[in-house]
């Protein structure tokens, strides 16, 4: 059962590419590009609002220095001169009652590169870089291979011509 | 086994993710992959997004970029970047590149209201210098114009100038950095008579406090905001200031938070300086050697269209830059009304902050950096705003010094190094030079070895002036490179959209994605982004930065450069000079303005052998000379010498970039002042050389309310601006998933009493509606940012929310910059 | 306001009643009537008490109003998704009767620092935050967080609806008695004091 479901939701998944795959095998070389009324005439209606993605997974980093996302609710997360949420389970000194993953050892590295015994104050504000994510669909697809990807495929057909 | 049973589940739903993400996992994860086939090629690159400025090293595998990070070499950002500038690899991989020209056509010929058909190169370019040469034989050079970019490397915003200013000998050329830096520009000349900041980065690791005047650094700034947050937290007695009309991310990190009435911000900068003054700490030493005082005109209008009533009713709308010498006393006077309880009532902001505020400025132990962007700038007294600022640094003395300095923040990656270093304004040229003076022009004729007289004397349109000019239908063949203006000009609804349809313009634009500007044009040309071609940019603290061309770009897709280069060439000298003007250069007859402009002697002088050999330059192959390095040497030329300093254009390829002025291969941290300024001679302490008098100008300007205030039919205040996810209008970051996924579309911002009031709530949609235009949007009543009540915020990056139909197209007088962060809205429920 | 006026003129009125001697009543009709005035009185006092637990009270002093509430508007426990939202005394006042009348001694203090004006800023109200916020950690810590258990059961807990993450740490902690709601759900309804040296629950467990 949960195996159909897995079957399912991958094939859900691509579906958008299938549909893109369609648009750039028209014949005409790039994408279609829309000659109908122009958005800014029309009563865009707002999209629906997404829901956070709150399930706690690790997503595959598109290459080594990518910061992780967020798998969790963020909500009312103060991160501010009185505290950090965020450090009360990702510290180092907090990371064995909460099981979450510590920061990364470069958080503990000041301007000049030296390893403090704490997290570097130029590294508070998680939000800066690391973001949680909501089940909206991507506006297009994305070309970006990493380099897995690009080591199986041989030399990219749109490289070095 | 329960626990394996949920491991399996784990992993399952891990390649699910993966693969909605467009992310293959490896087949075979364990097999460590050795030797050279595990390499990357790794080279430098400033971030394309914001003016920041952060050096960022792109590796690239098999002709892809397959990763990036933050450089460490980088004095700038040490290695760091901002969640946009980690997701960079993936924002030339969106699957609706354009990758061919696009025109308009029905039955294969040209028609406005024709569909989007390929076509080659050449015959866009035939098409483009047939609508051009048709504009030009009508009414001559000012019916031709331009839109650029600050997101333009700086050979293209020079080859632009060139062909734009000298070449079709028009001035209407204007980058969006109109929208974006204007003000900045007007408030340096003015009080320094040199634009961009005496200071530099280094001031945040240097200073006691930090007064955010309007910026919201963490999120439009976050690099530097890692700087001034570790300056703050680990520096003691450290104090962080914030002013703003809403509360937002920066607010986390301030002692002193202040929520203020739009337009207010000058009444505060006057009330501290008149503290300064009535508490006695003024640095009179200082002043008295290096300033003057100048009483500049009030009552300036709005930059609106002249038949506006608000401008009918300005008395001095057209004397907007004038200003009269005063005394110090005089001043004084003059900023003695704006008591502590003038500055609270116009502002509402508590008492006790505005004493503490002011007490930072007064207290002659603290060094303070201010910061701003577009608070000041996107302000229709945003020159003032920026001129009140200088006075409260001036009257202290604390300025060009570590960690005293006013700080004029930049939005885009080149705005300092292409917009303003370059000139690509309407009424700009090369290093701080203006098109009116007649000395300027004659100055860049002779770099440029033109005859005298073919750079026109008069200003061009700038941005918002193109708009409307458009509109009228006196501006009738338009390029726009490297933005997305459909989106970001202010009233676009009523005042840009209207042009770009307009039957009698011809509309073109460039843009590697099918933006709401594409949508709106003629034709359409798909561009060559960041590194699929070698660039230079110039970030807020005088630094330049250049880079190499990484990977090819997709398809037909060329850069802007090879664009403007190209197109040049069909152009005979003959079909855009008068007679007159050939006659005094005759050996010029016959020639294109390709051969006139870039074949000219100078930017053809170094050869395709210069180019780095581990690198593609598509430009020069194509051009058969390296074009970017004689691009540079050539616009090197008028800095060096005069204050504007460049290196040598290899050494930029060996550093992280540079801060001009660049003497005798050092570069300048603080400029104004001996010992740190090649510039100010021995024995002068202080000298703002800009100025002829090497005094800076400190100017006595009143507060003066927003051009529209909130009533009973339109009772909120609208401001717009952006969020640390997605850069301007979105084109690059909603193509990412991950950044997509972040933050998918724009909110209205509003407090929750407001809601309740309307009887709406979160995620509700409403309409918010100006007199201009309206956009539907979901209300957010919590999250990164808390309006007070009666003030709404929208983000503009969404291009399902365009907001901008909403703004109002009023600017400042003197600097012509938009106004986004201020006009009237009311909001009412969808379902009503 | 009117409600406390009532009342006070009803004792009032009692009182006048009570001073004199009986002239004209049977013992047992004064018994009766002595009954039934103590319920009015008692219904009063109570009427007067539950007055003074509503949020509508709480906010009428600008101190609540501009800065715990407004503070409250931002988070889960006024916003969400099928809109029961906890009030400000469903926080701060005990049910039980004993401790509710403790706390309303306590919190006559904070009348008297209205009064004087102890917190009329938003500055003041920062600084005093760590103590006012350490009173109620106090409080609930002291009380097994009674006030939270109001509403949020353990026993009523589906933990399969709960994240990966909370379900683990509920068990550990939660459900063997370890912990109680406070030492990790703090600021859940308002921004936090300075947590200098305040270990979050599952830390200063594990470092105990």
């Amino acid at each position: 059962m949960k195996r159909i479901l897995f079957a399912a939701l991958v094939l859900a998944a691509a579906v958008p590419a299938l549909v893109t795959g369609v648009v750039a095998a028209d014949g005409q070389p790039g994408p279609r590009v829309s000659s109908g009324p122009h958005p800014i005439t029309l009563d865009v209606p707002a999209e629906v609002t997404n829901r956070e993605i709150v399930d706690d997974v690790k997503r595959v980093r598109n290459y080594a220095d990518q910061p992780p996302l967020i798998p969790h609710a963020i909500r009312d997360y103060q991160i501010d001169l009185n505290i950090n949420k965020c450090l009360t389970c990702h510290d180092r000194r907090n990371t064995e009652g909460s099981q979450a993953p510590m920061v990364s050892v470069t958080h503990f590295q000041d301007r000049d590169g030296q390893t403090l015994g704490t997290v570097s104050p130029r590294r508070y504000f998680c939000t800066q870089c690391h973001v949680p994510q909501t089940d909206a669909k991507p506006i297009v697809g994305n070309r970006f291979r990493d380099f897995d990807a690009v080591l199986g495929a041989g030399p990219a057909k749109e490289g070095a011509k | 086994m329960l626990l394996s049973r949920r491991d399996y589940l784990k992993a399952q739903a891990a390649a699910a993710a993966a693969a909605a993400a467009g992310v293959s996992l490896p087949a075979s994860a364990t097999n460590l992959l050795t030797g050279e086939g595990a390499k990357l090629n790794w080279s430098k690159a400033p971030c394309r997004f914001c003016g920041t400025g952060c050096s960022v090293m792109v590796g690239v595998k098999d002709g892809a970029v397959v990763a990036t990070h933050g450089d460490v070499k980088s004095e700038v950002n040490r290695g760091l970047n901002c969640v946009k500038g980690y997701f960079l690899s993936k924002i030339m991989y969106g699957e609706d590149r354009l990758t061919t020209p696009l025109l308009r056509m029905t039955n294969g010929t040209f028609d406005k209201e024709g569909e989007f058909t390929p076509i080659t190169w050449d015959q866009a370019f035939d098409i483009m210098a047939e609508k051009w040469k048709e504009a030009l034989k009508k009414k001559g050079p000012t019916s031709v114009g331009m839109f650029g970019s600050g997101q333009w490397t700086i050979y293209e915003g020079y080859a632009a100038s060139k062909f734009m200013k000298a070449g079709l000998r028009s001035n209407n050329l204007d980058p969006n950095a109109r929208h974006c830096m204007a003000s900045a520009v007007m408030g340096f000349m003015r009080t320094f008579g040199m634009d961009e900041p005496m200071g530099c980065y280094d001031d945040m690791e240097n200073a006691d406090a930090f007064v955010l005047w309007g910026s919201n650094m963490a999120e439009m700034h976050p690099i530097l905001w890692t700087r001034i947050t570790d300056r703050r937290l680990s520096h003691p007695g450290c104090k962080v200031a914030v002013l703003s009309t809403f509360e937002h991310r920066s607010f986390d990190l301030a002692d002193i938070g202040m929520v203020f009435t739009p337009g207010s911000d000058l009444a505060i900068l006057n009330y501290i300086a008149n503290h300064i003054i009535q508490s006695g700490k003024v640095d009179k030493e200082f002043v008295a050697k290096h300033c003057t005082f100048k009483r500049g005109r009030d009552d300036i209008g709005y930059g609106l269209r002249p038949e506006h009533p608000l401008e009918k009713k300005a008395k001095n709308a057209d004397k907007a830059t004038e200003s009269d010498p005063i005394s110090f006393e005089e001043f004084a006077a003059f900023v003695a009304p704006y008591t502590l309880d003038k500055a609270h009532e116009l502002s509402g902001v508590p008492k006790n902050r505005l004493e503490a505020l002011a007490a930072l400025y007064a207290d002659p132990t603290v060094k303070v950096m201010s910061l701003w962007t577009m608070g000041f700038n996107q302000h229709v007294r945003g020159v003032w705003a920026n001129n009140l600022v200088y006075n409260i640094h001036l009257l202290t003395g604390k300025i060009s010094q570590p960690g005293n300095g006013p700080f004029s923040l930049t939005g885009q990656p080149s705005a300092c190094g292409t917009a303003r270093e370059v000139g690509t304004f309407s009424h700009r040229l090369p290093a701080d030079m203006v098109v009116t003076n007649p000395e300027h022009r004659r100055h860049a004729e002779e770099i440029w070895k033109l005859p005298p007289g073919t750079i026109p004397e008069k200003p061009g349109f700038h941005a918002v002036l193109q708009d409307r000019m458009l509109k009228d239908g006196k501006l009738n063949a338009y390029w726009v490179q490297c933005t997305n203006n459909m989106q970001t000009a202010p009233n676009t609804a009523k005042e840009t959209f209207p042009g770009y349809r307009n039957p009698e313009n011809f509309i073109v634009v460039s843009d590697p994605y099918p933006t709401v500007t594409a949508l709106a044009a003629d034709l359409i040309l798909p561009t060559a982004m960041w590194v699929e071609k070698e660039g230079g940019y110039g970030n807020a603290e005088r630094r330049t930065q250049l880079w190499r061309q990484l990977v090819n770009a997709p398809g037909g897709a060329r850069s802007d450069l090879w664009q403007i280069v190209e197109f040049s060439k069909r152009f005979k000298v003959e079909e855009v000079w008068p007679d007159e003007l050939l006659a005094k250069k005759p050996e010029l007859r016959g020639k294109t303005l390709y051969e006139v402009l870039y074949r000219n002697g100078q930017v053809d002088r170094f050869p395709l052998s210069d180019c780095a050999p581990d690198y593609e330059n598509f430009e020069a192959k194509q051009f058969g000379f390296y074009l970017q390095k004689g691009l540079f040497e050539e616009y090197a030329t008028f800095g060096r010498g005069h204050g504007h300093d460049l290196a040598d254009f290899d050494r930029y390829h060996s550093e992280r970039g540079l801060r001009w002025p660049v003497v005798n291969g050092q570069e300048t941290k603080w400029r104004y002042r001996e010992g740190t300024d090649p510039y100010v001679k021995p024995g002068e302490g202080v000298r703002f050389y800009g100025n002829k008098d090497g005094r800076a100008n400190i100017f006595a300007l009143p507060y003066e309310p927003p051009a529209e205030a909130p009533d009973a039919e339109y009772p909120f205040w609208l401001s717009t601006g952006r969020v640390i996810e997605h850069w301007h209008s979105g084109s690059m970051t909603l193509r990412v998933p991950e950044l997509r996924k972040a933050v998918p579309n724009a909110v209205v911002f509003m407090h929750p009493d407001d809601a309740k009031n309307l009887n709406v709530r979160r995620g509700q949609e409403v309409r918010v509606t100006s007199r201009r235009g309206e956009v539907r949007v979901r209300v957010e009543t919590r999250g990164r940012n808390k309006p007070p009540r009666g003030l709404v915020f929208v983000p503009f990056f969404d291009h399902t929310v365009l907001i901008n139909k909403v703004t109002l197209d009023a600017t400042d007088p003197i600097s012509k910059q938009t106004d986004f962060k201020k006009c009237a809205v009311k909001i009412t429920p969808v379902s009503a | 306001m009117a409600i406390k006026t009532a009342i006070c003129s009803m004792i009032a009125a009692c009182w006048r009643v009570f001073a004199r001697p009986s002239v004209h009543y049977s013992l047992g009709f004064l018994t009766l009537g002595g009954f039934i005035a103590g319920v009015l009185f008692w219904g009063g006092f109570n009427t007067a008490l539950e007055a003074t637990n509503t949020e509508a009270f709480c906010i009428s002093c600008h101190e609540m109003r501009d800065n715990p509430y407004e503070e409250l508007k931002q988070t889960i426990h006024f916003t969400n998704r099928s809109g029961v939202r906890a009030s400000c005394p469903d926080c701060h006042v005990p049910h039980q009767w004993t401790d509710k009348i403790a706390r309303k001694m306590q919190a006559s203090k904070e009348v008297w620092g209205k009064i004087f004006r102890t917190i009329d800023t938003r500055e003041k109200f920062l600084d005093k935050r760590r103590e006012l916020a350490g009173h109620e950690w106090d409080r609930l810590k002291a009380n097994n967080s009674l006030e939270c258990r109001n509403c949020h059961s353990a026993e009523s807990m589906d933990i399969t609806k709960q994240t990966p993450r909370a379900a683990k740490l509920h068990e550990t902690f939660l459900f063997t008695g370890e912990k109680t709601c406070i030492d990790c759900h703090k600021g859940i309804a308002h921004r936090l004091p300075d947590m200098t040296g305040v270990e979050p629950g599952w830390t200063a467990s594990a470092i105990k």
